[in-house]
This record gives C-alpha cells, sequence and structure tokens, in this order.
C-alpha cells in the first residue's frame, strides 16, 4: 500500500489535518497509510489522524537545526519507502524540505496551492513568476512526491473518523548536528488573528494615504483590519494581517479590498470567500473580476462616505 | 578571509508582459536584473570589506552569459572576482539540478562563509541555499535580516531573523550559508560615475560543463526532478456583478447590501 509522511513541526501540530487533506489529494481513490514523524513534539494530539506516529524524542535534536532533522527524516524515509512527503511551509519547514529532498534525490515543489490530475499524472500547481502565472509542475524521477504547502492553503476534512494510531519511538537515529544555537527569540505580540474574522477590511496600495481610516470601518462592521503587501511593506501595518501567499490564507464572510490591485499572491489567499465588495480606481483591475460589488473611484473618499453613512445611522437609530 | 556571494540575476517580474494568446512570457525586452535578496548578500559582503580590507569576496552565479554585464557592475561596486557557470545544457534546471552544479564548483573552491538571498522572485521556491547546505554539509539559515558585524568573525556568526511571528537570533558556526532577506538594510551599492566603464575583465572567469563535467542526462531538463507541465494565467469566474461609482448612490448600493446580509 502506499504511504504519505506528514512532518509535524514540534508546536505547529494543529496543522496535522490540513497536511493529510494535501495526502488525500495525492493519493486520490488509491488506499493509503497515512504517516506522521513529530520531533519532540504533542504527540497525543496527533493519536487517532494517522495510521502510524513515528515519535522522535531526543533533546539533541532543536527545532532549529535543519541539517539534524533532514538527517532523520531521510533516515526515516530509508527505512519506510515513502510514496509521497507533505511538509508545511512554514519557515523552518521551507529550510528542511529542500534538505531532505537533495539527500533522498527526490524533486520538491514549493508552496503548491492545488493538486489536479492529467492523464493519471499528478500535477502540483503552485505560483511563479510573482504570482503572475500558475506553474503546474509534475515530477519526475522515481523519487516521492514531496511537496510544501502553505499553512491555510488546504482545508483538513470537517469531521474524521478516529484511526487506531500505531505509535513507534524509533531508536538510535543518526544525524549531524548543523552547528546551530538559537539565543534569543522574542515573539512579536499578535492583537488579532485575521484567519478567525467574519468581515475584513483589507487595504492595499490604493488607500496608502488614509489606510487608518479602515480601522472605524472594521470596527462597525465587526470586522478587523487587513492588509496586502504594498501596505505592509509601507510600515503602515503589522506583518501579522498581512493577506496572501507571503502572508495569511483567510477565509471570511465579506472581503472589502480597498485599493488593492488583487495580484495573484493576494488573491490565492482569498479561500472561500463568501461575498468580495472592492474599491479601485481602475474597474479593469483583476480583484474587481472577483468581486460582488466593484466601486469604480477613491477608496479612501468611498470610506468616508460610508463611514459617515453608518454613523448617521446609528445617530439616528439611537434617537 | 573569503566570502562567496551565491547570487542569481532574474528579469524584472514588475515589468514582465504575458501574451494571453500563446500563454508565454514575453521575455524579450525584459530587463534582467540581480535579485533583490542577493544584492543585500552583496551589500553585506562590502560592508564587511569595508572594515576588514583583507577580506576577498567572489560572486559565483549560473545564469546565460548575456548577464557579463551586470557581473562587471558588481565587480565596479569592489567585489573581488566574478564566476559565472554558463553552458547551454544547463538551461531549464530545475532547483535541485542547479543547487547540484553550483554545489559542484563550490566543493572546489575556498571560502569561509557563503552568503546568498533567500528568495528570488521569479522561482521563489527558496530551495537552492538550504540544498547547497546538503551538499556541503553546512548549516544554513534563510530570512537573515541582520548580521552582528563585530560577531562576524573566522569562528560564528550571529544572526538575525525578523519574520512575521518572531525576531530570533541565532549564533551558526562558520563556515555556513547565510540566507539574506530584502528585509535586511544592507544594500548593493551603485556603480559610481567615475568606475562606470572601469575596465573588470580579468577578474571574471566563465566556467561551463567542460570543467564541471556532469553527464548529459544529469542537467539541464532531462536531469531535472521536476518539471513545469503547463503555465497560465488564472482566470478566476466573475459572478453576476453589481458596478457603481464612488458617489452617493455607489455608497447607498453598499450600505444596501451590508444590511441586506446582514453585516450591519
Ligand atoms: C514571492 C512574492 C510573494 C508575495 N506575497 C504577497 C502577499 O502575501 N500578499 C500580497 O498582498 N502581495 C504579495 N506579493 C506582492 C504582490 O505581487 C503585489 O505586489 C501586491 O499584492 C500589490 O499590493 P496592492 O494591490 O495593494 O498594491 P498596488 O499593486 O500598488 O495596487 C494598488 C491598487 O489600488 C488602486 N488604486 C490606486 N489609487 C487608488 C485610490 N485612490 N482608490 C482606490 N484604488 C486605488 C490601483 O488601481 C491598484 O489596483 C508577493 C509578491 C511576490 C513576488
Ligand atoms: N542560478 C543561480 N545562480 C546562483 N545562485 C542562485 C541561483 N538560483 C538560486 N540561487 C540562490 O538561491 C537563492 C534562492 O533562490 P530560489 O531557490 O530560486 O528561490 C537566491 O537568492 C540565490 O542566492
Amino acid at each position: 500500500m502506499n504511504r504519505a509522511l506528514i512532518f509535524i513541526e514540534q508546536n505547529n501540530e494543529r496543522l496535522a489535518p490540513e497536511l493529510l487533506a494535501v495526502a488525500d489529494q495525492i493519493h486520490g481513490p488509491q488506499p493509503f497509510e497515512t504517516y506522521a514523524v513529530v520531533i519532540n513534539g504533542d504527540v497525543g494530539s496527533l493519536v487517532g489522524q494517522f495510521d502510524t506516529v513515528i515519535s522522535v524524542e531526543d533533546e539533541a535534536l532543536q527545532a532549529h537545526d535543519q541539517m539534524a532533522l533532514a538527517d532523520v527524516v531521510a533516515g526515516l524515509h530509508a527505512e519506510h519507502q515513502f510514496d509521497s512527503i507533505v511538509v508545511a511551509a512554514t519557515a523552518a519547514g521551507k529550510m528542511l524540505a529542500p534538505r531532505v529532498a537533495m539527500k533522498i534525490n527526490c524533486g520538491l515543489v514549493a508552496d503548491v496551492t492545488e493538486i489536479s490530475r492529467q492523464n493519471d499524472k499528478l500535477r502540483l500547481v503552485r505560483p511563479a513568476y510573482g504570482g503572475r502565472m500558475m506553474a503546474a509542475i509534475e515530477m519526475q524521477g522515481d523519487g516521492p512526491v514531496m511537496l510544501t504547502v502553505r499553512p491555510g492553503v488546504f482545508r483538513g476534512p470537517g469531521e474524521q473518523h478516529h484511526k487506531a494510531t500505531q505509535v513507534i519511538e524509533p531508536k538510535g537515529l543518526r544525524y549531524r548536528l548543523g552547528g546551530i544555537r538559537q539565543i534569543k527569540r522574542e515573539s512579536k505580540q499578535l492583537s488579532y488573528d485575521i484567519r478567525e474574522a467574519d468581515v475584513l477590511v483589507s487595504g492595499g496600495g490604493g488607500v496608502a494615504r488614509g489606510f487608518e481610516l479602515l480601522e472605524p470601518l472594521a470596527k462597525a462592521l465587526g470586522g478587523k483590519v487587513a492588509a496586502s503587501r504594498a501596505i505592509v511593506d509601507r510600515g503602515l501595518i503589522s506583518r501579522s494581517v498581512q493577506v496572501g501567499q507571503s502572508g495569511k490564507t483567510v477565509s471570511p464572510r465579506l472581503y472589502l479590498a480597498l485599493g488593492i490591485h488583487g495580484a495573484i499572491q493576494h488573491v490565492v489567499a482569498l479561500d472561500e470567500v463568501e461575498y468580495i465588495i472592492s474599491v479601485n480606481t481602475n474597474p479593469d483591475a483583476p480583484i474587481c473580476s472577483l468581486s460582488d460589488i466593484v466601486v469604480e473611484g477613491d477608496a479612501v473618499i468611498f470610506v468616508e462616505k460610508l463611514l459617515e453613512k453608518i454613523r448617521e445611522e446609528q445617530i439616528n437609530a439611537n434617537n | 578571509m573569503k566570502l562567496v556571494c551565491v547570487v542569481k540575476f532574474v528579469p524584472d517580474v514588475d515589468r514582465f508582459e504575458y501574451d494571453h494568446e500563446k500563454h508565454v512570457l514575453i521575455r524579450e525586452g525584459s530587463r534582467m536584473m540581480i535579485n533583490p535578496d542577493d544584492g543585500c548578500a552583496i551589500g553585506f559582503a562590502l560592508e564587511m570589506k569595508k572594515r576588514n580590507p583583507e577580506i576577498f569576496i567572489e560572486v559565483l552565479t549560473m545564469a546565460p552569459a548575456s548577464v557579463v554585464p551586470l557581473v562587471e557592475d558588481i565587480l565596479r561596486v569592489g567585489v573581488d572576482q566574478g564566476t559565472i557557470i554558463s553552458d547551454r545544457s544547463y538551461a531549464g534546471s530545475d532547483s535541485w539540478v542547479t543547487s547540484r552544479i553550483l554545489g559542484r564548483y563550490l566543493a572546489t573552491t575556498e571560502y569561509d562563509c557563503i552568503l546568498t538571498g533567500s528568495q528570488a522572485i521569479d522561482g521563489d521556491t527558496s530551495h537552492v541555499p538550504p540544498q547547497l547546505g546538503e551538499i556541503l554539509g553546512l548549516g544554513q539559515i534563510s530570512g537573515i535580516t541582520k548580521v552582528e558585524e563585530d560577531s562576524f568573525g573566522s569562528e560564528s556568526a550571529v544572526v538575525e531573523v525578523d519574520d512575521e511571528e518572531a525576531v530570533t537570533t541565532y549564533e551558526l558556526n562558520l563556515p555556513a550559508i547565510l540566507s539574506f532577506s530584502r528585509k535586511s538594510k544592507c544594500r548593493l551599492p551603485h556603480v559610481r560615475f567615475k568606475d562606470r566603464k572601469k575596465d573588470v575583465t580579468d577578474r571574471i572567469k566563465v566556467l561551463s560543463n567542460d570543467e564541471l563535467g556532469f553527464a548529459k542526462g544529469e542537467v539541464g531538463l532531462k536531469g531535472s526532478l521536476t518539471k513545469v507541465a503547463k503555465a497560465y494565467t488564472r482566470k478566476y469566474e466573475s459572478g453576476a456583478q453589481l458596478r457603481v461609482a464612488a458617489d452617493d448612490n455607489g455608497v447607498e448600493t453598499v450600505l444596501k447590501f451590508l444590511k441586506e446580509k446582514r453585516f450591519l
């Protein structure tokens, strides 16, 4: 039977369902066995989701030492001969997967957003050329199918039947240490998580001059402020609220795109958004073709007017 | 001390044109430039050289020969040597093959530290630096936003990675591969006016497969483990749309919609 290996990063155990969904799409209707490998992580949360959990407990294996981790994963592959290997495209995962691929002579496809099949050949689709295009990639050679996917791009199944998980704890794994020490880590305060918002008021390059207006509008709509990279790069808001390929994937009910062009790297991260309203001076901006309502004109002026109207109505309602 | 900056020249994607009929990128006339992250790597090397003129900087790239003028400009700002790996048979190499080619050259070169970008703006896979790390048996970190200059000695380097989640400081034993983010403050300087025609040809070395000796099937499209089967622009279905202007009427329309759908 085919075997899928999911690399579970320490402290990212919550990504297991969506990574399993990726394996599901790769193996399609063929029956396959699922393996998780977790290094000094929370095995308990994985039990029931996988057929086998390979739990490696070893204090010498640090989560930031990709050379050592790659040796461990490659060693497991040598033993189990996986048919697919899925790694989350987190900062660490993006350094780990290429090393493993090199060690086991396997092609690797980064940041896959879609999986399809053409004449029985698997196609892994990813944005390329700065998101101007999508590239459908096929694997050559006889290695496993190996890919990274950004968190939030694939959806885990809603409900899942509980599996009788076998936990194995391999001993005597061989690895080199990479000569990297983590000295300090200062986590950034995330005031809110845009992935959980029902309404996102999102600003782009077109509203840079009035970005602060988005906050009261988001408040009025019971939502949160998000942004494109054009705004984040200008330092107007924290990267933690960036929507897009190098930011977060979001699924609000309403996405208000103010002065956002709709570059592929931005829109790939709009997943199952129910309604999109865009305001743009250019009615042909790609975001407009995705929108339920397109407002052609200056987004800053529009937001001012809309806010004014909402306030007026609230005052009237209170009187 | 010797630093090797491994850099890529990329099309200026912001000026890319797409032919919607033929489904191809129009590359003609699209300017090549140094990948932004990679410019930071060279910028850092030059800053270190300012502090310590003994430092020798080599820039290494795998690219078509047409990048020679771009490499020349890099030599004109103070880099000591430019090495261009260029061979027709290497065209179409995926990141796995590219890393093997660069790795084979690097394995024969001396270095105290390798500096690269984190991500190229064309393929944007971020695969090459970790793969080089694997081939050369070196530690590697992507997304570096700062290197403590005082720490940058012969034995180790202290680097900072400032990403969306945290600011993390690492210490790496050297040699290692330090991969810069364009968020770092280091920049590739412009060529000074008086140097713009300076002859630097004797500092450029062009290598082909004659020197590197890969078998035919190992490189290019043939040797690659991944292949682009199709490239296309994504079409989105546009639903029934309402188009309005940003005037009072437009505001009313949106307001009505927000109320109907119970967002207000
Ligand atoms: C590897 C890679 C990863 C990336 N990841 C991301 C990502 O995660 N998220 C992301 O957003 N981008 C990402 N990008 C960048 C992306 O390609 C675009 O450059 C970016 O999304 C542009 O942001 P924007 O649409 O807000 O700004 P712009 O491109 O500047 O567009 C501004 C828009 O506003 C309109 N406009 C101008 N003035 C007004 C006005 N007064 N009123 C209303 N509209 C106005 C314009 O018509 C235009 O459509 C990435 C790029 C690369 C290469
Ligand atoms: N052809 C190449 N020649 C030299 N360096 C490269 C090449 N391709 C990638 N790199 C290096 O690897 C980094 C990441 O590129 P990529 O893996 O293509 O996203 C770049 O920033 C460069 O430092």
